[in-house]
């Protein structure tokens, strides 16, 4: 699974785990042990060396009016162990901002925020990720990567995405302080274990769906170019669209500092 | 029914001295009023703007006002109780919009401060707080309140230039944020903008002035408190928003003591006309009393029926002066703030002066309670007359043997305890209980003295004009009552004008004597051309800057910052000791001073200012815990020198010391001094010129800055001047109200006078001549009084409300500036009476009682 998954919800880790495995599970008393392996074969099949592209977000308000925005990803490692910058690129009044997430396999990861207008960088607390992400759907939290260990898993049941057969997983935290969310449902695609849809839930409202589309095999991983989130407390909705999506370029470490994003 | 049939035809009689008398109360009851609202809104504006900043945080995290490093954040946010933890920064700017005053500008960090404030922006700006990221990328956003834009007819979209450390800036209106909540603290005065963009626009590096916190569902505030102690160490003040209150309380109270003494001081005189009012209606209607007293009223029914007229006489006159107090809060408000933010440095802000119901209740329950106390002693007078002798003819306005008696044992009583009280204990409540029964002694010797004084003068009056000299003279003598009740008024009057003006004139010296020795630079570099504004400051690189210029010899840099010493917020100044001995030599009070400034400079002691000593009773070698946020400083006083810098007190102590517990070197002022034969004039154009652009910067040359203080000092005394004034009137009033009394007791023996031939301008001389030996008897008495009071007032001073040892000197030139302007007014209060009674029927005349 890349990071765009992870981006929208949830980690993910390599471990085999067949689609014959996970039907035969469905009816047994093992079914949270398989959809674990479900998650872990996602993982597996994204877990790259690095991941760049650029994305066009499109927020739509609740009366209509889209507003658009564009980045460059960068992301070196994947899942738990992975670091990413994202820089904003449009329109002008935001160019340069940048974001740098550092993910942590056992916890919650670390965010800082540079404003090259203001010269300084920021953290952006824990306790500010159930935050809008600067006016779209996404919050802090969902542009986090977190490893499978993160979470408990338990296979629902079966779901179809636009006719294609998908598993659903419910992932619930570990440790609940460190999501906003109380539990993730994930739809996951029986033929090439990509993430279909995201729907997260705060006690037992949800709160945010995501549906992942225009499902391309870059480089021999099932991506969605296109990902839609829409945030069902405030009934708006935002789009993100990658382009130039490549994995396992060259990056390098330095560039995923504190220190770089006020370099650049 | 008795009020009806009694007391209504009596009043409708005497309309003119009814009003008099209400005037008394209404004068009374209206500075009350106005003083005390006005206070109680400036203090409810205070903390209502920190409720509505504060949101929904539970408790605040500060360090007095110099702030903190920015990862003291991250130790509050890593404590358990802690659910939600928000940097918060607030600095005051200029909008340069006439007549707008100062914009409270509070910087936030827009990604987690909603979690404790709502920006709940118009519609239409939706795109706007849509997009933080927008607000956050630019550095020049704000957002505004709806009233400040609506004001100064600002869009969002707009520009507004503000005044910052960095100079000049321009800003975007990014929002505007409805009215209400957030949006109307600070008198609705309030700008948003990012937290980091504020730090540097108003020249705070990289420092957090507070730090706002939620907390975790079902933690109570005493546990989260208890946990970030532990986590933070002692050098920070962990409260409640309300806390902020209640050291803003505690910081202003001695302006309040005095604030709240001297409406009561103008209650108490105008106790003194209600008092003389009664006591001339209980003589006036002494035949109407005997003739109830013939009709079965018994003694207590008597007495009852005077004190429910000034019950209702207190009720007409605090409602008149409820109303102009209100009318007159606003004004005495701006002048609170205004003094408010000039003496201790905190934001003026408008205030709508609105008194409370508890206050309006409580004004009219002193108004009818003080005219009932007035009233008490006549009424008991009225209960106590005799049928028979009453309806005999001749009036009853000289004292009785017994209450002369009684009046002069209470005299000696007073005065014997007052002197006990004052050598049992010099401070605390037994001296102010031999300030009160001092003034006791004076005001239950008025009559004697006012009559030996009068007989006194009774040759001269007779030798200036032989008849309306010694008629005026008589008329005084005979009727002690009535005379001791407006000259005790008086008295009251000048006794405070003696020493509020006695205070003004040591303070006046004392702080002239301060900056002589101690504010002697040339020039004077300040970020902000408000003295009292301490939240925009200088980065410490200037100073190399500033030295660098030709012309300048030397340059110091303060830092001044109030922190919190035992609870209460105290200036503490950190400046280069040794540098600031070489050109400055401050009053040293206790210690030695180069022993004290080698130990100050060397991190071993701590300086304090006399003032600071005197309020809180310390000396040389006693222990200071002061916090900090790198620790609590735990050091001795090593000396006690006169510094006037704050009403307070001052703590002095080292820049070093400072920058190593506050990490923290940025300047707020630097004093200059020119080298020998450098132009004032050209040094200072270099450091504009030098600054122009980068720098708000502002030079003051050394007569500017004692003009400023000195301008504040005026300022505290002018509200008690006006306190004075209306005082004075008060007795004028009395003035008048005695001589229409006087008139009309003697409408008989004038008509007489006229009928033997006394031309009408003997008789209004010998009005005239009351008029004016009331108020010398009022004067001298005062004058007596008020050296009293002086003493006692200077005292209070020192003890309880600026600590400062200010030399006892009688007020002269106040003293004798007052004669003219009292004999003036007394003659001015007396033309009418005095027409009034050449004017009247002769027949009439010749016909009363």
């Amino acid at each position: 699974m890349n990071s765009l998954v992870a981006m929208w919800r949830r980690p993910v880790s390599a471990a085999g785990l067949t689609a014959t495995s996970v039907i035969l599970a469905l009816a047994t008393p093992y079914a949270a042990d398989n959809a674990r392996r479900i998650i872990e074969e996602v993982q597996r099949r994204t877990d790259t060396m690095s991941q760049q592209y650029e994305g066009l977000l499109q927020v739509v308000d609740a009366k209509g009016r889209v507003a658009d925005k564009r980045w460059t990803f960068e992301r070196l490692g994947s899942h738990g162990r992975s670091r990413s910058v994202l820089r904003f690129t449009s329109p002008a009044e935001v160019k340069g901002v940048a974001l740098l997430i550092v993910d942590h396999a056992d916890r919650a990861s670390d965010q800082w925020m540079w404003t090259p207008a203001v010269e300084r960088d920021r953290r952006i607390a824990l306790q500010d990720r159930s935050t809008r992400f600067f006016g779209t759907d996404f919050s802090f939290e969902d542009l986090e990567e977190r490893d499978v260990d993160q979470f408990d898993y338990t296979l629902i049941g079966e779901d179809a995405i636009d006719g294609a057969p998908c598993w659903k997983v419910g992932a619930t935290p570990r440790e609940a302080k460190s999501s906003q969310y109380t539990r993730s449902v994930l739809w996951i695609r029986k033929d090439n274990y990509a993430i279909a849809r995201t729907e997260n839930y705060v006690k037992t409202a949800i709160t945010r769906r995501l549906d992942y589309s225009n499902l391309q095999n870059v480089q021999g991983i099932w991506t969605a170019r296109q990902i839609d989130v829409v945030d069902l407390t405030r009934g708006s909705r935002t789009r993100l669209t990658l382009d130039k999506l490549q994995y396992n370029a060259t990056l390098e470490d330095d560039d995923f500092t504190v220190q770089a994003l006020r370099r650049q | 029914m008795l009020l009806r049939l009694i007391t209504w035809p009596y009043v409708r009689k005497h309309a003119l001295r009814t009003m008099l008398t209400l005037a008394g109360i209404a004068l009374g009851v209206a500075v009350f009023v106005g003083m005390n609202s006005a206070n109680a809104s400036v203090l409810r504006a205070f903390s209502q703007t920190i409720d509505q900043i504060a949101g929904r945080a539970e408790l605040q995290v500060t360090s007095g006002e110099t702030g903190f490093a920015e990862d003291v954040l991250d130790r509050v946010q890593s404590v358990p109780s802690v659910r939600v933890a928000v940097p918060v920064i607030e600095a005051v700017a200029d909008p340069h919009i006439r007549g707008e005053g100062s914009l409270l500008i509070l910087g936030v960090d827009l990604i987690g401060d909603r979690n404790l404030r709502d920006y709940d922006l118009e519609s239409g700006d939706d795109a706007v707080i849509d997009d933080p990221l927008v607000f956050l990328a630019q550095p020049d956003s704000i957002m505004l309140s709806r009233a400040f834009a609506d004001k100064n007819h600002i869009a969002a979209g707009d520009r507004l230039t503000l005044g910052t450390a960095e100079g000049d800036r321009t800003f975007s209106v990014r929002g505007v944020m409805k009215a209400g909540g957030l949006a109307s603290a600070f008198g609705g005065n309030l700008a948003v903008m990012d937290i980091y963009a504020a730090q540097k626009m108003f020249g705070r590096g990289r420092t957090f002035d507070r730090i706002d916190v939620a907390l975790t569902p079902g933690r109570t505030i005493a546990e989260s408190t208890r946990e970030l102690e532990t986590a933070l160490g002692s050098g920070f003040q962990i409260a409640p928003p309300s806390g902020r209150g209640q050291q803003f309380e505690s910081m202003i109270a001695g302006y309040s003591l005095m604030m709240n003494a001297s409406s009561v001081f103008a209650l108490f005189i105008g106790m003194f006309i209600i008092y003389n009012s009664f006591a001339t209606a209980v003589s006036e209607r002494r035949k109407e009393i005997g003739v109830l007293r013939a009709l079965g009223a018994s003694r207590r029914q008597v007495r009852l029926l005077f004190l429910l007229e000034s019950a209702v006489a207190g009720l007409v006159g605090s409602l008149a002066g409820i109303i102009a107090g209100t009318f007159i809060a606003r004004g005495i408000a701006a002048s609170i703030g205004g003094l408010i933010h000039d003496v201790y440095g905190v934001a003026r802000q408008a205030v709508h002066a609105t008194a409370t119901p508890g206050l309006l209740a409580v004004s009219l329950a002193i108004g009818i309670g003080t005219s009932m106390i007035a009233a008490w002693i006549p009424a008991r007078a009225a209960a106590a007359v005799d049928p028979v002798r009453a309806l005999q003819k001749g009036g009853d306005v000289s004292l009785s043997s017994g209450e002369t008696r009684a009046r002069l044992v209470l005299a000696a009583v007073s005065a014997l305890g007052s002197t006990g009280c004052l050598l049992l204990d010099r401070s605390g409540a037994l001296f102010y209980a031999s300030y009160v029964l001092a003034t006791l002694f004076a005001m239950l010797l008025t009559p004697f003295l006012s009559v030996g004084l009068m007989r006194l003068l009774r040759p001269l009056l007779k030798w200036v004009r032989p008849v309306e000299g010694t008629l005026a003279a008589d008329s005084l003598i005979q009727a002690p009552r009535r005379t001791s009740g407006s000259v005790a008024a008086l008295m009251l009057s000048f006794a405070l004008v003696v020493a509020f003006a006695g205070m003004a004139r040591s303070t006046y010296g004392s702080l002239v004597d301060w900056m002589n020795t101690t504010l002697n630079p040339d020039l004077f570099v300040m970020p902000s051309p408000d003295i009292a504004v301490r939240n925009v400051r200088f980065p410490s690189t200037m100073s190399d800057e500033l030295a660098a210029l030709p012309g300048i010899e030397t340059v110091q840099v303060v830092r001044q910052a109030r922190v919190v010493f035992q609870q209460t917020p105290i200036m503490l100044l950190a400046v280069d000791l040794l540098s600031i001995e070489r050109t400055a030599r401050a009053r040293v009070t206790d210690g030695n001073a180069s022993d004290m400034v080698r130990a100050g400079a060397a991190g071993k002691g701590i300086l304090v200012s006399d003032n600071f000593a005197q309020l809180r009773r310390l000396k040389v070698g006693d222990l200071l815990e002061l916090p900090a946020p790198a620790g609590v400083i735990r050091l001795p006083i090593v000396g006690v020198i006169v510094d006037y810098s704050d009403q307070q007190g001052s703590i002095l102590i080292d820049r070093t010391v400072f920058q190593r517990y506050w990490n923290d070197d940025s300047v707020n002022f630097f004093r200059v001094y020119l080298a020998s034969g450098a132009s004032l004039a050209d040094v200072k154009r270099r450091i504009l010129e030098r600054f122009a652009g980068r720098r708000q910067v502002f030079v003051l040359n050394n007569g500017e800055l004692r003009d400023y203080i000195l301008k504040i000092a005026t300022q505290w005394f002018a509200l008690t001047y006006v306190q004075v004034a209306v005082a004075t009137l008060i007795a004028v009033l009395g003035i008048v109200n005695m001589l229409t009394v006087s008139i009309t007791d003697r409408r008989r023996e004038l008509g007489v006078l006229r009928a033997v031939g006394a031309s009408n301008n003997q008789i209004r001389r010998t009005i005239w001549m009351e008029a004016l030996c009331t108020s010398a008897l009022g004067l001298a008495l005062g004058y007596a009084l008020g050296a009293i009071n002086l003493y006692y007032a200077l005292e209070i001073v020192r003890q309880d409300v600026a600590g400062m040892r200010l030399d006892y000197e009688f007020p002269i030139g106040v003293a004798l500036a007052v004669m003219p302007v009292m004999f003036a007014a007394a003659f001015v209060a007396a033309l009418w009476p005095a027409e009034s009674a050449v004017r009247g029927s002769l027949v009439e005349a010749l016909e009363y009682e």
